[in-house]
């Protein structure tokens, strides 16, 4: 299977074609085109994009580095441009930078949570954050260990796009969203069965 | 009690699919078994010691006869004829394989069943009073939060990956019979003045290896807005609890890290920003729910004193009679009915809370003779026919006898509660059952045990504390030293509204030795004690040393108790 990103020390690996379920339509594949950047040796700035594979033309970043950088030339002009989105790490109190993430929703085209593995669902809360308190309408992607079973606990918390790791089964993974038909409690997608079948 | 409507209906059908779907994939080789060990954990499948142990949901302990019978014939077809009833009242199955396992489920859909989130690090299972709704001391009918609960937890997508396990008790009576300080939540019900229902909340309680008494962190909440508050509490657990260290990842060293005071003050923080909006529960949905746990069709019979219900037995069977009337039936709201414990725990038996196929086909059938067709199922690894006609006590009696259910033990020094420790699980570090059936044989004289009265002895087969040792009076802990199973005695424990947690007396025992050890700790008490006082009260005013050089008089060595290890199952 060929893969966008080849797993490497500053690169998060990734299948070459991401899942989209935006709300309110079906799921559907599309090729990647972003690179997700782990930060990890960025003494040259960020990656170079103009000579690796030609589908990879923007670049996510840790959000921790944009906190760092947002304000330099180079990389302001490449966000103007679009081409930089940011991901969030597990770890990370997104509350803490209410105002850079309200910033940056002006300018990132989609931004990212890192699952580091799979069992760890810090990265539901962050979405869950990210769609309530902080609004964000944009693309939320998840990252990093993504697999199958976690699909769709992730499009109900706010996920609407998901990088799986590449050993994934796109065919399998594509059918998730169709399991439940009713659901018991509110998320992104819609209130839960047990209420909306009732009047308030 | 509860019915499932279509959604509920379709959901649970809908996990039996999705689970064949997970099961399939790990059968042919393309979901790795590091990768299907959570999901079905998640769906209560655990690989044991011999084979995988499937652990079934009775939310909040309550169910039917048709789900009994469903419950028997699972043991009979899939299972080796016996069901494990167990402390947070699940029934467990120990002998399923993988492959029938989506079969057992879809079984299990059919009469409103699942093992839905009985394991795995998710809100599981969710607990409460085996008397529920007929308990004399209840001023609130906690059923209808639980279920609403249970609801709102099931699949729940944010927490389905949380640090560690989340268990829920919901107590609404005067007297606590969940053990509610030891939960990561525990939630107290109660009517103001205006007649609101509100709900206390208590964080961070659990056993394990840091046994901890939950913390007070909010008052008077009212019962609409429970599921933003509590979304809020997991919240901040799911983001901040530890992921580091398996063994800190509980909900309770967060609270103890942060102070409950700075949790509470998080949790606010979070909650005042979704405590306004559409989570919080309707009084339409409450009603859906509600109309459920109404009361069944008494009939309106006079209140009978003990005296004239034992007056209804032979001569020949009225002390056995009277002595069962005094240890396993339980006063009720409603005059001349009663609530009847079927003890589980017969002196000798191969573990506290099996029951037999047999045995369950035959007290499904008791409970619609006697009981509205309903049962539940306690803390305590027994099961409880809720509403019973006073009148009719003596013919259920000897029935019960028949199915030997009927050992007045209940609350009493047999009334052992035990994990199923090393003969099944494969994190003891001992066994647990073979001792609760030495300390069974040991005391198996029913006027002695009588005259010992209430006491309470737990036993757990490694340091997760499934056999709740800590909050035993005697609590047994099976530890492993250098490959040899020992273990380690605690004391004065106990649950209830004075719950405590015991401490342990020194270094551990021999398993051989265990039963001279409870019988010198019961030698002392029985010397020592004044008028009335129960063993807990004796050992509150006397203290541990008395009891301490009791035990070890006779040990054959006093080493010190092994470091333990292990992850926590329950």
């Amino acid at each position: 299977m060929s893969q966008t990103n080849t797993p490497s020390s500053n690169t998060i690996a990734a299948h070459d074609q991401v899942l989209h379920f935006p709300k309110g339509s079906k799921p559907s594949l599309a090729p990647n085109v972003w690179l997700i950047w782990s930060g990890s040796q960025d003494e040259g700035g960020l990656p170079d994009l103009e000579h690796g594979p030609a589908n990879i033309t923007k670049v996510l970043v840790p959000f921790s580095w944009w906190v760092q950088h947002h304000n330099e030339s180079d990389i302001a002009a490449k966000a103007k441009e679009g081409k930089i989105g940011v991901w969030f790490a597990a770890d990370e109190d997104i509350l803490k930078h209410e105002q850079l993430i309200e910033v940056g929703k002006t300018v990132w085209p989609v931004v990212a949570a890192h699952f580091p593995i799979f069992r760890d669902g810090r990265s539901f809360s962050t979405a869950a954050l990210l769609r309530d308190r902080f609004q964000w309408q944009g693309e939320i992607r998840a990252i990093g260990d993504v697999l199958i079973d976690q699909l769709l606990q992730g499009a109900r918390v706010g996920f609407d796009s998901f990088a799986l790791r590449p050993d994934q089964n796109t065919d399998v993974a594509l059918k998730q969203f169709d399991l439940f038909s009713v659901t018991t409690q509110n998320s992104w997608r819609g209130l839960r069965t047990t209420r909306a079948s009732l009047s308030a | 009690m509860y019915k499932y409507d279509h959604i509920d209906q379709t959901l649970v059908d809908q996990r039996v699919a999705q689970f064949r779907d997970q099961v399939a994939r790990r059968l042919d080789g393309t979901l790795a078994e590091e990768e299907f060990r959570p999901l079905r954990l998640q769906n209560g499948l655990y690989h044991q010691r011999h084979a995988y142990m499937l652990r079934v949901a009775i939310p909040y302990g309550l169910f039917n006869s048709k789900q009994l019978r469903t419950m028997a014939l699972i043991s009979e077809k899939y299972d080796r004829g016996y069901g494990h009833f167990t402390t947070r009242q699940n029934i467990q199955y120990n002998w399923v394989t993988l492959e029938d396992t989506p079969d057992i489920l879809a079984e299990l859909a059919t009469v409103e069943m699942h093992a839905i989130q009985t394991s795995g690090n998710c809100i599981r299972n969710i607990t409460s009073d085996a008397f529920a709704g007929v308990a004399g001391d209840e001023y609130v009918d906690p059923r209808p939060i639980c279920e609403l609960l249970r609801q709102w937890s099931t699949l729940h997508p944010e927490f389905a990956h949380l640090p560690r396990k989340f268990k829920f008790a919901i107590n609404g009576a005067k007297e606590d019979r969940t053990i509610l300080l030891c939960h990561d939540v525990g939630i107290e019900l109660k009517k103001n003045a205006q007649g609101e229902l509100l709900a206390d909340i208590y964080a961070g309680g659990g056993m394990g290896r840091t046994p901890i008494l939950g913390s007070l962190i909010k008052t008077g909440l009212p019962w609409q807005l429970l599921p933003s508050y509590l979304t809020a509490l997991l919240r901040v657990y799911n983001r901040f609890g530890r992921r580091d260290n398996l063994y800190k990842a509980r909900i309770k060293i967060l609270v103890k890290a942060l102070s409950p005071e700075e949790f509470a003050r998080q949790v606010e923080g979070e909650w005042l920003h979704i405590k306004e909006g559409d989570d919080n529960f309707t009084q339409a949905e409450w009603d859906r729910v509600a109309k459920h746990f109404t009361k069944p069709a008494y009939k309106d019979l006079p209140a009978l004193t003990t005296d004239q219900v034992i007056a209804g037995a032979s001569q020949a069977d009225q002390a056995a009679f009277a002595r069962w009337l005094g240890r396993n039936v339980k006063p009720h709201q409603v005059p001349g009915y009663a609530s009847v414990i079927l003890s589980l725990k017969p002196h000798g038996s191969v573990a506290p809370g099996d029951a037999t196929t047999a045995q369950m086909y035959a007290i499904a059938d008791l409970s619609d003779q006697y009981s509205f067709g309903e049962l539940r199922a306690t803390h305590e690894q027994n099961l409880v026919l809720a509403d019973v006609e006073q009148a009719k006590l003596y013919e259920l009696w000897q029935e019960a006898k028949k199915q030997k259910v009927a050992l007045p033990n209940v609350g009493l020094l047999t009334d052992i509660i035990a994990c199923p420790g090393g003969d099944f699980c494969s994190l003891a570090n001992a066994k647990s059952l073979p001792i609760a059936k030495a300390i069974q044989e040991r005391f198996d004289d029913l006027d002695y045990l009588f005259d010992l009265g209430d006491i309470s002895l737990n036993i757990s087969g490694c340091i997760n504390s499934c056999g709740h040792h800590h909050v035993g009076n005697i609590g047994v802990l099976g530890v492993d030293k250098d490959g040899e199973e020992w273990y380690q005695i605690t004391l004065g424990g106990e649950q209830g509204n004075d719950a405590a947690i015991g401490k342990v007396i020194g270094p551990s025992f021999y398993a051989d030795e265990i039963p001279d050890v409870i019988t010198n700790i019961i030698n002392t008490y029985v010397q020592d004690r004044k008028d009335d006082e129960s063993f807990i009260q004796a050992y509150r005013r006397l203290g541990v040393t008395p009891f301490k050089e009791a035990a070890y008089k006779n040990a054959k060595k006093k080493e010190k108790a092994a470091q333990v290890s292990g992850e926590d199952a329950s």
